[in-house]
């Protein structure tokens, strides 16, 4: 009765891992660059021009060592976290997002705008370019969420929650693993990507309609925003995964291809 | 255990970042490195296209003042006393026939009236009625010379330590059609804290771009030599000179 460990199985091609690797580096630095843009006018409306009766979200400070969040007209007190932060020098000021989280950590527009601008673009590529290799090697059918993937989500959710003893049959990606790439990859990223096109006037000139879709140009930041909030909130549930589901297999697998089942 | 070590040691180096990011954002390589995006999105998206026009409706009759403060020095002090019937507006520079402009030559010129959308860069956006002279007009009246490549704009108002605002155009971006030189503001002669009397509008790009109380346009076949060599006040702050995201 000696058990046999199961022989590890190549599971993620070479231009997967390279594109999760450079993902997860842009999208850290696009998030902190996009907080240092989103400081230089903390409001979010859902409108084309800025209306302040179509205010869904304002950081501010209305005095100095107070900082203050309204979401839809309700204020809450966010000193030290929202709104009154730490200014990057030592100190701290009024500033939407303190300087751990914005990039670069002091007040700098044009040094954000830089850093975004540029990883947009490594992001973007790098999405083209994992989308094209993925297409042609048809590895793109075992990721994508199918319509008769969708009865087997609960069971599998309930296999996490110990409530089933086995998961339903699949592939090598499950129902659940399925349906977070496929929000991921094909819903959240290209919106991020077309709303922050959306906020360009020079885009706008070429291609109006692409800004109209989202309700404008002040609507295309809040969409651009919720859909950074929505990206956050998967990496969170990821790396909890990745953290609880075996670590180090898991990071082996996502750097060599190697994957012990 | 090795969880809370793993989520500890991610916070701890996601907070060691500020630093390092500010150390790489003030190396002089990846600065330029960062900001070869800015020849591809100008390349791509370039000077293409009309911004959208909008209806009355939509304009703000309390356009919002943002930039440098009005200019308070004696010369526009006078001008402004004279209800600028003193000012003149010069051309010249790498042109055939440079002029100085006074205002009533500027409403000689056959006018254009655009209602957009101004967008800027810090991310706000307010919609104006703009009345004024198309700027590809005016080139015509002076004839830029061969060599010419840019419009630099040099005005009135100043960082608070002396130094002047100025920007620039190429020409493909100054005879864009609805680039303006823009002498009223929602059916009103401008007033000082918009620009009085002449102002830039370049709808396609962004706010910074659309200079205020400009003074002289001078044509240059480079602007290396003035100022910083980057085209523009914010553009020698770091900020990118093709405005159009």
């Amino acid at each position: 009765m000696s058990s046999v460990r199961p022989a590890p199985i190549y599971r993620y091609a070479l231009l997967t891992r390279a594109s999760h690797w450079v993902w997860f580096v842009a999208f850290f630095v696009l998030v902190g660059s996009g907080l240092q843009i989103f400081n230089a006018s903390p409001n979010l409306d859902a409108s084309d021009k800025s209306d302040p009766a179509r205010r869904v979200l304002a950081i501010g400070s209305p005095a100095a060592g107070v900082g203050t969040t309204t979401i839809f007209g309700h204020t809450f007190v966010t000193t030290n976290w929202l709104g009154w932060t730490g200014n990057g020098m030592g100190s701290r000021g009024a500033r939407a997002f303190g300087a751990t989280l914005t990039i670069p950590g002091y007040q700098d527009l044009s040094g954000g705008r830089r850093w975004h601008l540029f990883f947009a673009w490594v992001a973007t590529v790098c999405w083209l370019a994992w989308l094209i290799s993925s297409a042609i090697k048809g590895s793109l059918r075992e990721m994508v969420l199918r319509p008769g993937d969708v009865p087997k989500l609960w069971p599998m959710q309930a296999y996490y929650l110990k409530l089933r003893e086995t998961p339903p049959p699949h592939g090598i990606y499950n129902p659940l693993q399925k349906a977070a790439y496929t929000l991921v990859l094909f819903l959240l990223a290209p919106l991020v990507v077309v709303t922050g096109l959306a906020l360009s006037p020079g885009i706008d000139a070429i291609a109006n309609p692409l800004t109209v879709v989202f309700g404008g140009r002040q609507f295309a930041r809040l969409w651009h925003f919720a859909g950074m909030v929505l990206l956050l909130g998967f990496f969170a549930i990821h790396v909890f995964q990745v953290a609880t589901q075996g670590f180090v297999n898991q990071m082996r697998s996502m750097i060599t291809g190697w994957y012990r089942p | 255990m090795k969880r809370r070590l793993f989520v500890a040691s991610s916070l701890s180096a996601l907070a060691g970042c500020g630093p390092i990011s500010a150390a790489l954002s003030q190396n002089r390589g990846v600065e330029r490195a960062l900001a070869s995006a800015e020849t591809l999105n100008h390349a791509l998206i370039g000077t293409r296209g009309l911004a959208r026009e909008y209806r009355e409706g939509d304009v703000d009759r309390q356009f919002r003042v943002n930039g440098f403060a009005t200019p308070s020095d004696a010369n526009y002090a006078r001008l402004l006393a004279g209800q600028f019937a003193s000012y003149r507006l010069v051309v010249d520079g790498a042109v055939d026939r440079p002029r100085a402009f006074d205002l009533g030559e500027l409403y000689a010129l056959p006018q254009q009236t655009q209602i957009t959308r101004h967008d800027c860069v810090e991310g706000w956006s307010a919609i104006g009625k703009w009345s004024g002279v198309r700027l590809s007009d005016l080139l015509d009246a002076v004839r830029p010379r061969d060599d010419a490549r840019y419009a630099v704009f040099r005005c009135m108002d100043n960082d608070g330590a002396g130094n002047l605002y100025y920007e620039s155009l190429d020409l493909h971006q100054a005879r864009h059609p609805q680039t303006l030189l823009a002498l009223r503001l929602n059916d009103a002669p401008l007033d000082p804290d918009h620009g009085a009397p002449v102002r830039l509008r370049v709808p396609t790009q962004l706010g910074y771009k659309s200079a205020k109380w400009i003074a002289r346009i001078e044509l240059v076949g480079s602007f290396a030599k003035i100022y910083s060599g980057n085209g523009g006040y914010w553009e020698d702050e770091g900020y990118e000179w093709y405005a159009g995201i």
